[in-house]
């Protein structure tokens, strides 16, 4: 009703549905995760956690008010912009870290493609076979190292400026075993399409079982692509303070949190999809028979165990140190990946 | 003398780090769900407003001017406190003293003024090793907080007071020290 | 669309030409790099625009800012007023590159001929296609490009390390 007044054909309405749901989803979910990383640390560390702050002072639900509480106090906070930073860059940089972490998830598929009266809907953001596919987001993955960089540059500070090499040469450094243990991923699937990769693994089962170097090599590398612990290497509260975000202050640190969040949540996503069979449901060889509603929610129960996993390696790791990381990077995750690629292509042409 | 730091050469197993990275996320995760599986009464933690910390024994919190069962105070202005306090905390004003109801008559001392600067104080218990009557006790109370420094200046009736809570007793005040009670019949000699 | 990525191409192109910052430059020519990838994937090539984004974007000039930031070249070289003839034969000789790269561009026929072909033939070239060009048709130029990589790579670590 609302999409004949506006004029709007069905597949465009469809598209303006899924952007909002997507961008909505991931914009609701990333606060909550906040407080599963603060719960979870504390349950892990056989704390309490944040548990205090009421709504009307009266309604506590297990401290889920601290979320919307922290929103609150971002944007109520000075905002303040060092003397010396570059004004203009220091406005942009959480738009520039913020933007590309909400783009990497348009591809992913969240639920099987459905027919209704002969149109085709896909559940992704970007419809399948647009000759895109998964490069598109390690190359939305490789724009995220800007946000940082810029962050670090412009607020004019020797910590920033530190944290924000440390990460970004970082994120260079394991993008090449991320593109790699994809890669050996497409060699296998022979397409690279996400919904080819879904199906690929319907058919024939997890790349969880299939590639399990790559899978490694996929999971640590999104580590450090996230700048999770224990890559955290932009950050570093004994040695640079809070890195290339020490000057931000108010909701640009806000956005700063959020994008990291979000990070995480597309890379769940993002490793849901290659290696944990996306919205297929295990041990049923047939996607097709299931309603659509229940492949997203198997897509959405892995997505979330994925995130717990995330806040669970960071709760359970210590920190690198920097050499470590570098070691760990060029000499472990780059071999592996290439000896995975090899292995694969044997594999295939055997 | 220096120790030397003898490296450990690590086994194979052991540089492959995976295996091990999992026994932590093993003991993590057995962590997690102890914890949350504990009700919030049987947490180690103890939350702080509602649940209080029991204090040790000879624990020295908040001093309490300790007072005689007809409500008269203990103390006898003797200064031994005042001099026995190594911060300086305390000030005391003595005054004559004399009712029928509580001296029967006779002229006694005590404080007229009698000031603890909780600020200044430390805590040390020396005033109540020095006190010859026990009239001031540092018992187990631990929370002191005001809006202005002032208030933290604690006088007699606060130091009398400062259980009263705690033990469930009504609080003195000036008029209350001297409870209205009918005229004795004095046994004429 | 494709006039707003041409204008983000070109604006943030003479943007950087513009910049004094050297940091700021090499953020516009990020944009610069962005708009042509949109510009690829008008031209239906999404895999040309991804790996623009991945190599370009994503690796090279990161590591230029990463270089930039290190040395830390903030001051601007104050400008040297003695080099009015070069600066003529730059001019000279950009001219003379842009007519030429004008003119060939009028003369391809491999232009013309996709300038001529009906719309609906365009497929999106996919990543598949462009791996088994690569190693049939361009096999040659493509083993070159690997050997010149390799030692380009080689030279690398020799001049950085210093005991080898």
């Amino acid at each position: 009703m609302i999409f004949s007044i506006l004029s709007l054909t069905p597949e465009l309405s469809w598209m303006l549905i899924k952007v909002l749901v997507c961008i909505g989803f991931l914009m609701l979910l990333a606060p909550p995760l906040t407080w599963v990383e603060r719960r979870g640390s504390a349950m892990i560390q056989d704390r309490i956690g944040p548990n205090r702050a009421a709504l009307f002072g009266k309604i506590k639900i297990l401290g889920l008010a601290h979320v919307l509480a922290d929103g609150l106090k971002f944007f109520f906070k000075e905002d303040l912009i060092p003397k010396d930073a570059n004004r203009s860059l220091f406005w942009i940089a959480p738009a520039l870290a913020f933007i590309p972490a909400l783009l990497g998830f348009a591809v992913i598929p969240v639920g099987r493609s459905f027919q209704v009266e002969g149109v085709t809907y896909h559940l992704s953001l970007i419809d399948p076979n647009n000759g895109m596919g998964l490069l598109y987001p390690l190359a939305i993955g490789g724009l995220a190292v800007y946000g940082v960089l810029v962050a670090a540059w412009s607020s004019n500070n020797k910590w920033s400026i530190l944290g924000g090499m440390r990460a970004s040469a970082q994120m260079v450094s394991y993008e090449l075993g991320l593109g790699l243990s994809v890669l050996a991923l497409f060699v296998a699937v022979g397409g690279y399409d996400p919904h080819e990769v879904i199906l690929d693994q319907v058919e024939h089962g997890w790349f969880l079982w299939r590639q399990p170097i790559g899978f490694l090599v996929f999971f640590v590398c999104q580590f450090a692509e996230t700048n999770r612990l224990p890559f955290d290497f932009a950050e570093g509260e004994s040695e640079i303070v809070a890195g290339f975000h020490t000057e931000f202050g108010s909701m640009k640190f806000g956005l700063m949190g959020l994008t990291e969040y979000i990070h995480i949540i597309v890379a769940s996503a993002l490793i849901v999809t290659l290696y944990l069979g996306g919205w297929s449901i295990p041990f049923n060889g047939d996607g097709d028979r299931w309603p659509v509603l229940v492949t997203v929610a198997s897509f959405l129960v892995k997505l979330l165990f994925m995130c717990w996993v995330f806040v669970w390696v960071r709760w359970t790791l210590p920190r690198f140190r920097y050499d470590q990381l570098m070691y760990l990077g060029w000499r472990i995750m780059f071999p592996l990946s290439l000896l995975n690629l090899v292995l694969n292509a044997w594999w295939i042409t055997r | 003398m220096a120790t030397l730091v003898k490296k450990i050469q690590l086994s194979w197993w052991d540089r492959l780090y995976f295996p091990s990275v999992l026994k932590g996320m093993w003991i993590t995760w057995g962590h997690f769900i102890r914890q949350i599986l504990t009700p919030t009464s049987k947490r180690f933690t103890i939350q702080y407003p509602e649940m209080k910390k029991e204090m040790p024994e000879g624990y020295r919190g908040l001093h309490e001017l300790k007072q005689f069962e007809d409500g008269s105070i203990k103390c006898v202005a003797c200064f031994m406190c005042q001099e026995a306090c190594p911060a300086r905390c305390i000030t005391i004003e003595a005054e004559e003293f004399s009712d029928l109801n509580f001296t029967q008559g006779f002229e006694e001392k005590r404080p007229k003024v009698f000031k603890i600067d909780m600020l200044r104080c430390i805590y040390c218990g020396m005033c109540e090793e020095a006190c010859p009557k026990d009239a001031i006790w540092l018992r187990k109370d631990y929370e002191l907080a005001a809006y202005d420094r002032l208030s933290l200046n604690y006088g007699k009736w606060d130091l009398m007071n400062t259980y009263a809570d705690t033990d469930g007793k009504p609080i003195q005040t000036e008029s209350s020290e001297l409870p209205p009670s009918p005229p004795r019949n004095f046994v004429t000699m | 669309m494709f006039l707003a990525f041409t204008l983000l191409t070109l604006g943030s192109a003479l943007a950087m030409a513009f910049q004094k910052n050297v940091i700021v430059a090499g953020l516009f020519l990020v944009a610069t790099f962005i708009g042509v990838s949109g510009l690829f994937i008008l031209l239906s090539n999404p895999v040309s625009a991804a790996l623009q984004i991945i190599v370009y974007a994503g690796a090279i000039l990161v590591l230029l800012l990463f270089v930039i930031m290190m040395l830390n070249a903030h001051e601007e070289e104050s400008p040297q007023d003695d080099l009015y003839l070069q600066r003529y034969i730059a001019l000279g000789v950009g001219g003379l590159l842009l007519g030429g790269s004008l003119w060939f561009i009028k003369q391809s026929k491999l232009l013309q001929s996709v300038a001529e072909r009906p719309i609906d033939q365009i497929a999106p070239t996919s990543l598949n296609e462009i791996g088994a060009e690569m190693l049939t048709r361009h096999i040659v130029s493509f083993e070159m490009i690997g050997l010149l990589l390799l030692v380009s790579m080689i030279g690398a670590i020799t001049l950085v390390k210093k005991r080898l």
